[in-house]
This record gives C-alpha cells, sequence and structure tokens, in this order.
C-alpha cells in the first residue's frame, strides 16, 4: 500500500548554522552543521554572501588550525572555504582576511589523505582567483616546497601546484629559476596525466614560457622535442577546453620564440583549431576568439593566411546565426578579431567590406554590452582606412554615420572614444556628397566634446573636426567654426596635451585652405587665431606642433596681401626679441630642424610670401633682415631632394623680385 | 639569443602629411598628396580625329610607405556624356621596394613598359638600370621625378555603360620640381600613347596651400 513518502526536514536557518559555529565546539558536533553550510552555498551566490555577512568564514578557518579539529570537521571545514572562495570574489576576500591559505597549506601534510585533498582542492579554487597571493619563487624554500608538491602521487596536490605556477608565476627572474629548478620537466610530465592535470599544466608553461625566448627555447628542447611534440598532440584533444589551453601554450611558445615557428603550418592549424573552438558551448567558445586575436596580433602575414582560410567568412558566419544569443564576451571576442583583420590590409578592408561587415554589425553598435559596442566601433574604425571605400562613400550613409553619432552621447566612456575614433575616420569625405555628419547634430556634439575635461576625448573630437573640415567647401567650414567659435580653437591651440595642440592647429590649417577666408574668423579684437599660432610657435613646442603651425601659416600666406602681412609680423622678430638680442626669426631655427617636414612647411610659408606680389620687395628685405634668407643659402644642397627644390624656389622668386 | 621585440608603435594610417623621417626614404614630394588638384588635358585622338578632353585630378590619399595613392579624375567635354565623368583611380609608386618599372599585369609586358616610361626624357637616364630586373636596386629617393602607374577601378557619378572605358592604365611622370604631371595611357585596345599633361593648381591666388586629414 503505498505510504507517505519520507519529507526532507525545511534546511536550518543560516543565522542558527552560523550561530552554532560560535559555540566554540570543534569536535564532531560540528559535523552536520558544516554540511548543510556547505551545502546551501554550493552554487549559490545569494547564500554565499549571506553567509559573509553572518561572519561565518572566520569561524570556520579557525576550525582548520584548531588542534582539537577530528579530520572530518576539518575536511568539510576545507570544502566550505573552497566553496565560497568558488566564483565570488567577495568570498576569495573573505577567506583570504581570515587567513585560510597559511591553514590550508599546512594541512597539505596531515597524515588523513582525506584532510590533503580537501585542503588541495580548495587552495587551487583560491588560487584561481586573480585577489589570491603571489606565491614567492625566488624563496628557496618556496621553490622545494613547490617541487615537493609537484612530486607527490596526489592528484589533487599536482594539480594545486600547477596553478600555483599559473597564478603567480609573472616575471622573467621567476621563470627561469622555476625552468633552472625543472619545474618544466615535471610540468611536461603532468601532460599525461588525467584531464584536470593536463589542463592545470598547460596554464603553468604558459606562464613560464610567456614572452621569454630563453625558457621557450629550452622548453622545445626538452626530450628533443617530445614535449612540444605533445602540445601539438593536445591540439587535436577530444576536450575542447584542453585543445584551447594547447594553442595557448603554443602561441606562448611562437611569442617567445617565433624562429621556432617560420613554418606557417603550424600557425595554420593554430587558426583553424581556433575558429572551430569558437563554436564550442560555454568558456571555450567564448575565450577562443580572443585567444585567435592573440594570435594573429598585428602581422600582415598571420592576416593574409587567416584570410586565406577563410576566417573572415567563417566569424561572419556565427555573427549571421547567432549574433542575437551569442553570449557579449564571445560577440565581442568576434567583433575585435574582425576589426583586427581589418586593421592593416588593404585586402582584408575589402573582404569585410564584401562580406557586408559594416551592414551585419551596425545593430551591435546598441547592444547592452558597453564592450560589445566598443568592439563594433573598433570594426568600423579600422575597415573605414580604406581609401578606396571612403572615396566611394562606403562609410558616409546615414545607416553607419547615425548610430556612431549616437554613441558620442553614450553613458560609457569607454564606447565614446570607441566612436570618436570611427567617426574620426568616417568624416574623411572623399565623396561630392555633403557628409551626413553636417546634416545629423554630429557636429554640435563635436564641439562640445572639444571642450570636455579628458583630454582624450577632447583630442579625438578635435580629429575628427580637423577630418571634417578637409576639403569641405568654405560655407561649410565657416559653419564649423562659428559652432566651435574662435575662442574654443584658440584655447585648443594652446591646449595643456601636445596632441591636443596639434590637432588644434591642423583643423585651423584645414580651415584656412581654400579661397575665401573670412577675416572675421582670424582676426578679432578680442582674440585671434593667428596670435595664438604665433604664441605656441616663439614658445617651446614639438616638431608635430611646429609643423603643423608652419601649415596653418603657409595657407594664410597664399591668400591675399592682408594675410601674408599678418604672417609677416608673425615670423618677424618684434622689437622684444631685438633688444635681447635675437635678431633672427625662429623660422631660423625651424630651417635649422633635423624635421624634414618642419624645414619643408617652413619653406613653404616662405614661398608663399615671396610670391610674386605687390609688396614683394618690402617682404624679401625684412627676411633679409630677419636672416632668413641667409640661411636658405646654406640649404642650397639641403639632403632632401623636396626641400632643396623649395629653397631654390624661394631664392630664385627673391632673386627675381631683386631684378 | 633570439628577443621578441614588441612592437609599440600604432598602426600605419595614411594622412595628407607624412610625419616619419624612416632611412632609406622612399620618394615623395610635398606637391603630391592628398588634397592636391591638377588640371589640363588627355589626348585622345585617333586616326579618324584630334580630340582632347580635359581632365581635373585630385589626390585622395597617399600611403608613401607602401608606395600606394590614389584619387579622382574628372573628365570634362566627353562627348558620350552629358556630364563630367569622374573616375576613381589606385596608384602604384616605382619606389623600387614595392612596386618596380615592371607592371606584371594589366596585359602590360615588360618590353610594352619600357616602350612607355621611354616616353618621359626623364626616364632615360634610368634605363640601363631597369632593363634587367625593372630596377630593383634603383634609389629614387634623391630622383627629381616620381614615377607611377595610374588605374582607374569605377565610375563615381556615371554608370559602367557610359560608353567608356576603364580597362587601361596610365603611365605617370611627375616633377618635383614643379608638380606638373604627364603621363601615357595604355589599353592594348585603345590608341596607342594617349597622353595626359597636367599642372599643379592652387585653391588660392596667392600661393600652394595644404589640407590633411589623419586616419587612426
Amino acid at each position: 500500500m503505498p505510504a507517505t513518502a519520507a519529507v526532507a526536514p525545511p534546511p536550518t536557518a543560516p543565522e542558527q548554522l552560523a550561530a552554532r559555529l560560535s559555540s566554540g565546539d570543534s569536535d564532531e558536533s560540528l559535523l552536520p552543521t558544516l554540511r548543510e553550510i556547505k551545502n546551501q552555498i554550493i552554487g549559490n551566490r545569494t547564500k554565499k554572501l549571506l553567509y559573509l555577512r553572518l561572519r561565518a568564514v572566520p569561524k570556520i578557518v579557525a576550525l582548520l588550525s584548531s588542534s582539537s579539529s577530528p579530520s572530518p570537521v576539518i575536511v568539510q571545514a576545507a570544502a566550505a572555504v573552497g566553496s565560497f572562495a568558488c566564483g565570488v570574489e567577495d568570498g576569495v576576500r573573505a577567506v583570504l582576511d581570515a587567513g585560510a591559505v597559511p591553514h590550508l597549506t599546512v594541512l597539505l601534510s596531515h597524515p588523513d589523505a582525506k584532510v590533503v585533498d580537501s585542503a588541495a582542492r580548495s587552495l587551487r579554487i583560491i588560487f584561481q582567483s586573480k585577489l589570491a597571493p603571489k606565491y614567492d619563487f625566488l624563496l628557496e624554500e618556496n621553490k622545494t616546497f613547490l617541487l615537493s608538491l609537484l612530486n607527490s602521487t596526489n592528484e589533487n596536490i599536482t594539480e594545486l601546484a600547477a596553478s600555483i605556477v599559473a597564478h603567480s608565476c609573472e616575471k622573467p627572474t621567476e621563470q627561469t629559476s622555476l625552468c633552472d629548478a625543472g619545474v618544466v620537466q615535471k610540468l611536461v610530465s603532468l601532460l599525461g596525466g588525467s584531464s584536470n592535470q593536463r589542463d592545470t599544466s598547460l596554464d603553468a608553461i604558459s606562464a613560464i614560457v610567456k614572452n621569454n625566448p630563453e625558457v621557450a627555447t629550452k622548453f622545445v628542447s626538452i626530450s628533443n622535442g617530445k614535449a612540444f611534440n605533445s602540445l601539438m598532440g593536445l591540439m587535436q584533444d577530444r576536450y575542447p577546453r584542453t585543445r584551447l589551453l594547447a594553442c595557448v601554450c603554443l602561441i606562448s611558445i611562437e611569442q617567445a620564440f617565433p624562429v621556432y615557428f617560420q613554418e606557417m603550418q603550424i600557425k595554420t592549424k593554430l587558426i583553424l583549431i581556433l575558429l572551430d573552438l569558437i563554436e564550442e558551448a560555454g568558456r571555450v567558445g567564448d575565450e577562443a576568439p580572443f585567444v585567435l586575436k592573440g594570435l594573429i596580433g598585428e602581422s600582415e602575414e598571420l592576416h593574409r593566411q587567416a584570410l586565406s582560410v577563410t576566417a573572415a567568412e567563417r566569424l561572419c558566419g556565427y555573427l549571421r546565426k547567432g549574433k542575437a544569443v551569442l553570449e557579449a564576451r564571445r560577440l565581442e571576442g568576434i567583433l575585435l578579431v574582425l576589426a583586427e583583420l581589418g586593421l592593416k590590409l588593404e585586402q582584408s578592408r575589402a573582404q569585410l567590406i564584401e562580406l557586408q561587415v559594416p551592414s551585419l554589425i551596425i545593430d551591435l553598435l546598441k547592444h547592452d554590452c558597453a564592450q560589445v559596442r566598443v568592439a563594433a566601433c573598433h570594426v568600423i574604425k579600422n575597415i573605414s582606412r580604406s581609401l578606396k571605400h571612403l572615396c566611394a562613400g562606403r562609410f558616409g550613409s546615414e545607416s553607419i554615420v547615425m548610430p556612431l553619432v549616437q554613441l558620442l552621447c553614450d553613458s560609457s566612456t569607454s564606447v565614446q572614444t570607441a566612436a570618436l575614433d570611427a567617426i574620426c575616420n568616417v568624416a574623411v569625405n572623399l565623396t561630392t556628397k555633403k557628409s551626413v555628419l553636417l546634416q545629423s547634430g554630429g557636429v554640435s556634439i563635436l564641439c562640445q566634446l572639444a571642450r570636455s575635461m579628458h583630454s582624450e576625448v577632447r583630442l579625438k573630437s578635435v580629429r575628427a573636426l580637423r577630418n571634417l573640415m578637409f576639403l569641405l567647401d568654405r560655407k561649410d567650414k565657416d559653419l564649423i567654426l562659428t559652432e566651435l567659435t574662435v575662442s574654443t580653437l584658440t584655447i585648443l591651440i594652446s591646449d595643456p596635451d601636445p596632441l591636443v595642440q596639434e590637432q588644434a592647429l591642423a583643423l585651423a590649417g584645414n580651415f584656412v585652405d581654400g579661397s575665401g577666408v573670412s577675416t572675421k574668423f582670424i582676426f578679432s579684437e578680442d582674440i585671434s587665431i593667428i596670435d595664438a599660432v604665433s604664441r605656441q610657435l616663439k614658445g617651446e613646442c614639438s616638431p608635430g606642433m611646429c609643423i603643423q603651425g608652419m601649415f596653418f601659416l603657409a595657407n594664410m600666406a597664399a591668400e591675399n596681401e592682408s594675410q601674408k602681412d599678418a604672417v609677416m609680423d608673425c615670423i618677424l622678430p618684434t622689437s622684444l626679441d631685438l633688444s635681447i638680442s635675437h635678431p633672427n626669426s625662429f623660422l631660423v631655427t625651424f630651417l635649422q630642424s633635423k624635421e624634414r617636414l618642419l624645414r619643408l612647411s617652413t619653406l613653404w610659408c616662405l614661398i608663399n610670401l615671396v610670391n610674386p606680389d605687390q609688396r614683394n620687395s618690402f617682404r624679401v628685405s625684412a627676411l633679409q633682415g630677419a636672416g632668413i634668407i641667409s640661411q636658405l643659402k646654406t640649404m642650397v644642397n639641403d639632403p632632401c631632394l623636396d626641400c632643396k627644390l623649395r629653397v631654390r624656389m624661394v631664392l630664385e622668386r627673391c632673386l627675381e623680385n631683386r631684378e | 639569443m633570439p628577443v621578441r621585440v614588441v612592437e609599440t608603435t600604432s598602426p600605419s594610417h595614411s594622412s595628407g602629411q607624412d610625419l616619419s623621417s624612416a632611412q632609406p626614404s622612399p620618394p615623395s614630394c610635398s606637391l603630391l598628396c592628398a588634397g592636391r588638384s591638377f588640371c589640363g588635358t588627355q589626348n585622345v585622338s585617333s586616326l579618324q580625329k584630334d580630340e582632347a578632353w580635359k581632365v581635373n585630378v585630385r589626390i585622395q590619399g597617399c600611403d608613401i610607405e607602401h608606395g600606394f595613392l590614389c584619387g579622382t579624375m574628372e573628365a570634362l567635354n566627353v562627348p558620350l556624356a552629358d556630364t563630367p565623368v569622374v573616375t576613381f583611380w589606385e596608384g602604384e609608386i616605382v619606389d623600387a621596394k614595392n612596386h618596380t618599372f615592371f607592371t606584371g599585369k594589366w596585359e602590360a609586358t615588360p618590353e610594352d613598359d619600357i616602350r612607355h616610361w621611354s616616353k618621359f626624357p626623364s626616364f632615360t637616364p634610368l634605363l640601363s638600370q631597369i632593363e634587367d630586373d625593372g630596377g630593383k636596386s634603383l634609389d629614387l629617393s634623391n630622383y627629381p621625378y616620381i614615377f607611377m602607374r595610374w588605374k582607374e577601378q569605377y565610375f563615381v557619378n556615371v554608370g559602367a555603360d557610359c560608353g567608356l572605358t576603364i580597362a587601361g592604365f596610365y603611365y605617370v611622370c611627375f616633377s618635383c620640381t614643379d608638380g606638373s604631371i604627364s603621363g601615357f595611357y595604355y589599353d592594348p585596345n585603345s590608341s596607342p600613347f594617349q597622353k595626359l599633361e597636367l599642372k599643379c593648381m592652387n585653391a588660392k591666388p596667392g600661393g600652394f596651400s595644404f589640407s590633411s586629414y589623419e586616419l587612426v
């Protein structure tokens, strides 16, 4: 006859359980309490945080070191500690603050194997967190202890040892010290062990060889290359995580010791395996694209190779199939690989454009996750470096520009700056159509951002405005400067950040390029762009700034008589200069510069000043008096052909004028 | 011991101004830069008639390090078109590193190359050094002429069925002294040696001015 099923007793309230921990007992009467706490917190973040607030962790940690704690209690306590540290940063902090690590370490030598296992597992979990303390391998006793762990027959202990290495080994001195102590060989022997041993060993080997050519060289020599071959074999392991970690390890060796990887075959294999791994579920699929990005890096050769094995098509395929459902981390990774592919090679960009990547990723500019939005901006930024497609107006449509403009007001600064970078490129309008940016409200936002407190934001927005100003018609140039204001531009020309100054000067230069420059923008009673430029050129400024400043003056000097006179006033020594024995113009210094472009930009300014005009003879005499003509005569054999030709142009014009 | 060199420079970008002073220098000239305009004529005469089109060229981008430049070409008074016809072209700069005098494509043989380059007086002193390998070991950094090939890629403002062809390419010689350009169009299916002659234009009445952009 059916009987009523036994009903499990309701769980005891955490407050009660935590209170029992405070009883001061450390005997087996605590076992049920510890078991129940452990069972409640496993996989339950909320319960973990609750017990943290109830200050359960210090009490549990205290049990680890109590001499009166029986083994079963220690086992449960250690397991609970490990669980608190699993996946919850606050839990890791609490465990560390309570001093769990030294107690657990002592327990590794406990006579009871179950205690040892439990302690080892918990320590391994702790060392998976970036908050865990770094183990100092340079201390001899620590190294000896580590080796003893690696020599253990207990699988949990060897895994722990490998985790400690993976977590803590960073400096070249540590890497070399561990390598010399034979740790690498021990880790290699673990590659033939269980799945967990293989994985933690792969992690540890990656940490030891990373960026260390000497250690990488030794690794590939182990057992006449057998260790390396084992790694190659693990790329085909049945477990996806092992395949991923094997790829990471091989990439670390390749980057430390590239000569060993000269054959493209291995790298091609890595690319293909990583492309496959992107389809795997869970963390493996999420991390695989980042590993692929790390592999191809900025290597044009690897970009070409990736394209040849249809990497771009496959990545686009992943996006087409599932961008609505893919985890944000994986989406971000895929986008970053696409962005990387578009960075250097025009053939890559052409292929990505052919695959309709811009249309494919437009909606990702509105993704909930900020990192995805940033990555989508990077894709657009990199593929819009294609001059051919900029000329075809491929990036100037509303569908691309408008979402980017909206991102300029994003709540995340990293998204704003990524959007600014993308806009900087798409702002270059090489078509005959009016730029969408001029009609979208984008100019107002860029001008506002040019007044930002953050220098990076100012820099990028001024650069975008500069690019927008390139060859723009006069009316639109005037509109932009009206929006930005002369006052703001002069402030930017004197910005504390030299890079901002340089872009502001280039923006000013673009503004005055082309005919019909209205003097109201250049000269005014209170604020004058030319005065701001002049102050910068006469002060301490970088070659880049001087170059842009001189191009600005060259453009001014190409306009009309009054602007040529203004440039002359700027470059000739003032009475103050003369009174302190500086008879020469600062242009003489510029003409003596080692920077070819600075000499060139200065020469073009002079060519425009001595352009056959009404007041030419006056200007030539003034330049003579300022030491400029004498300096030019020393430059007739300038090592730069372009400079030499311009020097001759100036001197010929001066001579014509004299005749 | 091999040491991995970690690159810290930012990616190369195309700009209207080259801010580097790397050695050895590729051929470059400040009159051959993004934004610069040229105007002149292309002689399109055939046996049947003499004809010349007015042509305006603008450089849109210049990547000296990779021997690449691009721009637009606008042909006016084209009989078959109601409006000026604009094309986008890509150029190769002969710098011995990225490109030599030998084209190696577009149905141009080395003989065709030499025949066309030899039409430029400025090429004559170089002939003996290019006959074997197209001039792979030539240093053109101090030569007052820059040699290029310009290949039109697509029509910007008319359809491909407009009755005009962009199947060929131009052999181009640019004078660093005054920015003047001459060129010869090569297309096995068109009249040979159609000459392009351009002068550098100033947007401003009082001299040369410069505009620039910087891609990131």
